[in-house]
């Protein structure tokens, strides 16, 4: 039906997955609070999880201008 | 699954740390369905994400670095990189005479007396310091690491000079004990404007004698200018 159907849903897996590993490496942080584990959940891990949060966001900003963009024509 | 060891975050912040668990939880669960069931992208499947992607680890994220944080303050969690051993036992030893020792003992800030007197730098506060505090774990473990307690005495020094604000943030320079003694009148002038050091020879320095002393190991001998 929509074009950008397949690469948005890839997208969003892809944030998903990410998000995932993200939450793993903070909760690896607390129950084992090294130095390590610490600097990684707070870097790797809390970067990851911007990152997916901003990918879902660009995905839906685009599905609405997309969307928009369709009913006229 | 909870480990609740004395090390553990969750021994010290229970509460918000079993919080910030269960919202990662909520969140892998939203997660793992939109993966197996791979529903299209309609209003609910956009709000239920925006939870699973945004909100709720958002929520982990914030509680367990509120919940860190508070032991990232400890002197065990100092003391966990090898080459700062030596400064926490030192702290740790009730017969130790050093400065840094002698500020361990209270019940107010002694199980956190790094953080007490190293706290305007490294790990600690602002996002600014945070970033500091990465880059002594970074340094940790690409270079410190290997290094012997020996070398590590050697070649670890402070990054920037010891400001009188660490010391004084606490003695406040106003009650008349601390005015009366000779020194602190004699230098008043010049202590109210940081302009003489608290540390150095004769004063109070150093904080951990051993770490300046060419042989080890630390003795009690040096009580670092009590008065
Ligand atoms: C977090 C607050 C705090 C900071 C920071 C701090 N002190 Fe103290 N200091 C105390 C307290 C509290 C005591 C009393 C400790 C006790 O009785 O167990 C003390 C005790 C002392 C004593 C007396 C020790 C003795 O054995 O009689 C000296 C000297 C001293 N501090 C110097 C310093 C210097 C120098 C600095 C900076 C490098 C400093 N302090 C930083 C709170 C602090
Ligand atoms: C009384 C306050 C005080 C406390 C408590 C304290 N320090 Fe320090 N620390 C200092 C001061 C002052 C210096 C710099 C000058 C000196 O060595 O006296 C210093 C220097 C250092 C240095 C650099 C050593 C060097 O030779 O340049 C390290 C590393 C250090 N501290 C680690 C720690 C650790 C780890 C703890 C906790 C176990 C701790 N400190 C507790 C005051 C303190």
């Amino acid at each position: 039906m929509k074009v950008g159907f397949p690469s948005q849903e890839k997208a969003l897996r892809a944030a998903s997955v990410a998000a995932l590993v993200a939450l793993a490496l903070m909760v690896w942080s607390f129950l084992d609070p090294s130095p390590l584990a610490m600097v990684v959940a707070m870097s790797v891990g809390q970067g990851l999880g911007t990152l997916s949060l901003l990918l879902f966001l660009g995905v839906v900003a685009v599905d609405i201008v997309r969307n928009r963009g369709s009913k006229p024509e | 699954m909870l480990d609740v060891s004395q090390q553990s975050v969750a021994y010290l912040q229970p509460v918000m740390i079993t919080a910030a668990i269960v919202c990662a939880l909520l969140a892998a669960g939203l997660l793992i369905w939109y993966l197996l069931r791979r529903p299209p992208l309609d209003w609910r499947t956009k709000i239920l994400l925006l939870c699973g992607l945004g909100v709720l680890p958002i929520g982990t994220a914030m509680m367990g670095n509120a919940a860190t944080f508070k032991h990232t303050q400890e002197r065990a969690f100092c003391g966990s990189c090898h080459v700062m051993g030596p400064y926490l036992e030192d702290s740790s030893d009730p017969t130790s005479l050093s400065l840094a020792a002698r500020h361990g003992r209270n019940e107010y800030f002694g199980k956190q007396n790094c953080y007490a007197c190293h706290q305007d730098y490294g790990m600690y506060g602002t996002v600014m310091t945070k970033v500091g505090g990465m880059r002594h774990v970074w340094e940790y473990y690409t270079e410190y690491h290997a290094y012997t307690l020996d070398q590590a005495r050697e070649k670890i020094h402070l990054r920037d000079p010891f400001t009188n604000a660490n010391c004084t943030g606490c003695h406040s320079m106003n009650n008349p004990g601390w005015r009366g003694q000779p020194d602190h009148a004699q230098l008043l002038d010049e202590l109210l404007d940081a302009k003489v050091s608290c540390l150095g020879a004769g004063c109070h320095g150093p904080s951990h004698p051993f770490s300046k002393d060419p042989v080890p190991p630390p003795s009690a001998e040096d009580a670092g200018g009590a008065r």
